[in-house]
């Protein structure tokens, strides 16, 4: 058993830029875990430009980006380490599967910063035959960033999400033709901009509002995709097919040793000071809520220090919180806990599952206490304020959609 | 950048013998039921051939099952089939602990939803007991619900059967053939039979490789069984491919149940598994559809939908857990609900078809079944005592990603190691598709389905190709 200060279980952008604040703070015995051999997290294999600004005010590729915080966790002898996949949390103990055995280890702080990862098809439920040759983003921007291949030649990319644009640019990059952009809603999922621009200059169909009604090949091949409108089929032909977005925090291992779990959110019960239910774990960064962009992960991660520090310092300070409930219309939403320890202006910032008019209402002890019209799409973010009613211990907070 | 075809990452296995050979046992198809025949044959003397038409084992039938180790207790009584299945049964146990195979008794509950189910459960258990199997119970709402207390409350009975159990359906296969290679028997992968002649003492079998010669031939072809049939003359089956489709829910839900939750079968539903399975996933299915198509198991989103259904109604906690996984298995049923077990003496010729759902138990009993209906004698042959090295990849025996000096983690979502890869990629029989190499390691079967580790498995294939 190995005892240390803070541990951090994920060395992507929040839990380095965590590491390095609290290293900048002063703290020295830090260990970062990460299951890959590489430290960078996900921008590792987002090969386009559009990181850095924010952080470090240069336009930076993702690889280039992981690059950068590594060097400067380095530069401040953090120690990370490397092929350590966590395999169980047992209490207050981390067991990780290393080459050298399992190791475990207890810290005073630890800090889940496990990221997010895209739904592949299965859980989709879309028709049609079983291929190598169906994959994700992910998957298609390891082939072509991390190990120079292309898996096919004409591929469908299914989604509408920013990443759905990301993984044509990684396809453009890799010579890839993409056939189409199919959106099952009637809208993008993201700036509609987006829609005008890939059609204008790449010539690229986004079609929405289809139904893909079913992947069809031979031999595991795939050869084509059907998509229908309004009772029309379509058949588009193509030799791959990548599923983009609908992120969701890696959260396997939280749901079997965290007594309450956020079935909404798919992951651990968070307050604003991103204190879990256990008092001695904390998470930060898209295992909250499935995936927002590198640089909001690396802010989240640079203010989850001075609470690290604080509870480091008030041994005494015990956390208090108050569950927030929400209904499954809500696709995510953080902070899940009110923390009385620490007063915040906003309650919970959150997205809806589907394009909603409307009004949010949240109510305590089922009486109302706030609400707020909204007109808002799958990638709005819905910051409800905190308000000034009183919130105590034994309360129920629930929050609910009305069209 | 260099272009890279994810379904061509193995190269074409050859086979290590001359034309002229002649063996004394040719099995074709190395599904379950040929895997078993070629190790029953092989460790008795017969000079043995396994011939498939693909580049592994395991590439029809037997791919796609719910990968439990039947009693026989609801198998139709006096048949073959419970015979295989019990004589199976008790082989399997019999040689599990030498080859590191995992054996969960999870024991399996008949559960009935309804006065009319609860009726036919008495039934059941006669037959179950008719059927030797003696360990059976029948229990009530109370002792269901205590034994499962996640299964929804509206279960009203049960039948608790307790020899069900949970094995690894592609390892176990997999041993087999290495016992049978052990044995002195030869592998046949990327031969697929094209035709046949019988000159009154020996079969030449043309394949899409080489000639092979055999005095006898064993067909076990599953869902290709009445097709190579022909070969020898006459036609006594049809095979009708049944379907079934199946959903796998993540390793987090592994906890909601105990045991193998079985439907009572009546007329209108079959109604639907709720299983774990050996590798700590709950696994949910199958359907019953018959098709044409030998080769197509298309999943179809209304079916999935209506199966997902059926088992939030089961079992309502499933909700909270991710789905990892949906594939369509076939079957091979025959016109017939029965084995299709039948030797053509005059033509040197054992037909093994028609086994459509009970083959992963049945192979190791039917396999002795063969042998003696083939009632001809061989000169045991002396078996190398090197141990046969099976990978466990059961969650309930030790797993690689537990020891140390694997290298690393490739596969996170199921933690499978890079020794691991490895060791299905060179061992003996190793992997020669990438279903293949997902059922020897289980590589990109979980959450994820590979995006995480898809491209550098493909790549790992790619190098080790050349």
């Amino acid at each position: 058993m190995n005892k240390i200060q803070i541990a951090i279980v994920g060395a992507g952008p929040a839990g380095l830029s965590l590491a390095i604040e609290l290293s900048n703070m002063g703290y020295e015995d830090i260990v970062v875990f990460d299951r890959e051999d590489e430290a960078g997290g996900t921008p590792r294999h987002c090969g386009h430009l559009g990181f850095g600004i924010f952080e470090f005010y240069r336009l930076l590729s993702g690889p280039d980006y992981a690059k950068k915080l590594v060097s400067i966790a380095k530069d401040k002898n953090i120690d990370i380490k490397l092929t350590h996949t966590l395999v169980d949390i047992e209490k207050n103990t981390l067991v990780f599967s290393t080459n050298d055995g399992i190791q475990k280890y207890v810290a005073k702080k630890t800090v889940l910063a496990l990221g997010a990862r895209e739904t592949p098809r299965p859980p989709r439920f879309i028709s049609g035959i079983r291929s190598p040759n169906i994959i994700t983003t992910g998957a298609l921007q390891r082939f072509i960033y991390m190990h120079d291949t292309a898996p096919f030649k004409n591929a469908v990319i299914i989604g509408s999400e920013v990443v759905s644009f990301s993984a044509l640019m990684s396809a453009k990059h890799a010579g890839i033709k993409i056939k189409a952009l199919i959106e099952e809603e009637k809208n993008i999922n993201s700036f509609s901009i987006l829609k005008p621009l890939s059609e204008l200059f790449l010539r690229i169909p986004v079609k929405v509002g289809y139904e893909i009604k079913s992947i069809n090949g031979e031999n595991k091949q795939v050869q084509s995709v059907t998509i229908s409108k309004d009772g029309i089929d379509e058949t588009i032909e193509c030799d791959g097919v990548i599923f983009s977005g609908k992120f969701t925090p890696e959260s396997s291992v939280l749901k079997k040793s965290f007594k309450d779990f956020n079935y909404v959110n798919n992951s651990v019960f968070v307050s604003s000071a991103f204190q879990t239910t256990n008092k001695n774990f904390f998470a930060v960064g898209n295992v909250l809520r499935g995936a927002l962009t590198a640089f909001k992960c690396y802010f989240e991660g640079k203010k989850l220090a001075k609470y690290i520090d604080d509870s480091l310092k008030h041994e005494k300070l015990r956390p208090l919180h108050v569950k927030i409930a929400c209904d499954d219309t809500i696709q995510w939403y953080y902070p899940s806990m009110v923390d009385l320890n620490y007063p915040s202006k906003t309650l919970t910032t959150l997205r809806v599952k589907k394009k909603t008019i409307g009004k949010i209402i949240v109510s305590v002890n089922n009486i109302d206490v706030y609400e707020k019209q909204i007109n808002a799409k799958t990638y709005t973010n819905i910051k409800i304020p905190r308000g000034n009613y009183p919130v105590s211990k034994n309360d129920t907070i629930k929050i609910r959609l009305e069209n | 950048m260099k272009q890279i075809d994810l379904n061509n990452l193995f190269p074409k296995k050859t086979a290590d013998f001359n034309e002229d050979e002649i063996f004394d046992i040719a099995v074709i198809g190395a599904g379950v039921v040929g895997c078993g025949i070629f190790k029953e044959f092989c460790e008795n003397g017969a000079k043995t051939v396994l011939i498939e038409k693909e580049n592994d084992i395991l590439e029809g039938a037997s791919k796609g099952n719910s990968a439990i180790l039947h009693t026989g207790f609801d198998a139709p009584p006096d048949s073959l089939e419970l015979d295989c299945v019990k004589r199976g049964y008790a082989e399997y146990i019999k040689i599990k602990e030498k080859l590191n195979l995992p054996f969960l008794n999870t024991k399996a509950l008949v559960v009935a939803w309804s006065d009319e189910q609860v009726e036919k459960l008495d039934a059941i258990l006669k037959k179950g007991l008719n059927n030797g199997v003696k360990e059976l119970e029948l229990i009530d709402n109370k002792e269901v619900l205590k034994r499962e207390p996640n299964l929804s409350s509206e279960a009203k009975a049960a039948i608790l059967v307790h020899g069900e159990s949970l094995i690894d359906p592609w390892n176990s296969p997999l041993a087999y053939v290495k016992l049978g290679l052990q044995a002195g028997g030869k592998l046949a992968f990327s031969h697929e039979v094209k035709d046949g002649h019988f000159n009154g003492d020996c079969w030449e079998i043309k394949t899409s490789q080489k000639t092979i010669k055999a005095k006898t031939v064993i067909n076990a072809a599953g869902l290709y069984g009445d097709i190579v049939d022909s070969i020898k003359g006459s036609k006594d089956f049809k095979i009708i491919p049944r379907k079934g489709q199946f959903i796998i829910f993540d390793k987090s839900a592994y906890e909601l149940i105990n045991s193998i939750i079985l439907p009572v079968p009546t007329k209108i539903t079959k109604g639907v598994v709720i299983t774990k399975t050996a590798f700590g996933n709950i696994l949910v299915g199958p359907t019953a559809e018959d098709q044409e198509s030998r080769t197509s198991s298309i999943t179809k989103a209304e079916t999935l939908k209506q199966l997902q259904q059926k088992a939030y109604e089961l079992l309502p906690s499933l909700k909270n857990h991710d789905i990892v996984a949906t594939f369509a298995g076939l079957r091979p049923a025959s016109d017939k609900n029965h084995y299709r077990v039948k030797i053509n003496d005059d033509k040197n010729w054992i037909t093994v078809g028609g086994i459509r759902s009970t083959g992963l138990t049945s192979s190791l009993g039917l396999a002795k079944y063969v042998f003696e209906l083939n009632a001809r004698k061989y000169k045991k042959p002396k078996v190398k005592s090197s141990p046969i090295y099976i990978q466990n990849i059961s969650e309930f025996k030790e797993r690689d990603y537990k020891s140390s000096d694997y290298k690393k983690i490739i596969c996170h979502c199921e933690c499978v190691t890079q020794r691991e890869i490895e060791n299905a990629l060179t061992s003996e029989v190793g992997a020669g598709t990438i279903g293949g190499l997902k059922r020897r390691t289980r590589v990109t079967m979980g959450r994820c389905q590979g995006f995480n580790c898809q491209a550098a498995i493909s790549n790992i294939c790619e190098k080790s190709k050349s």
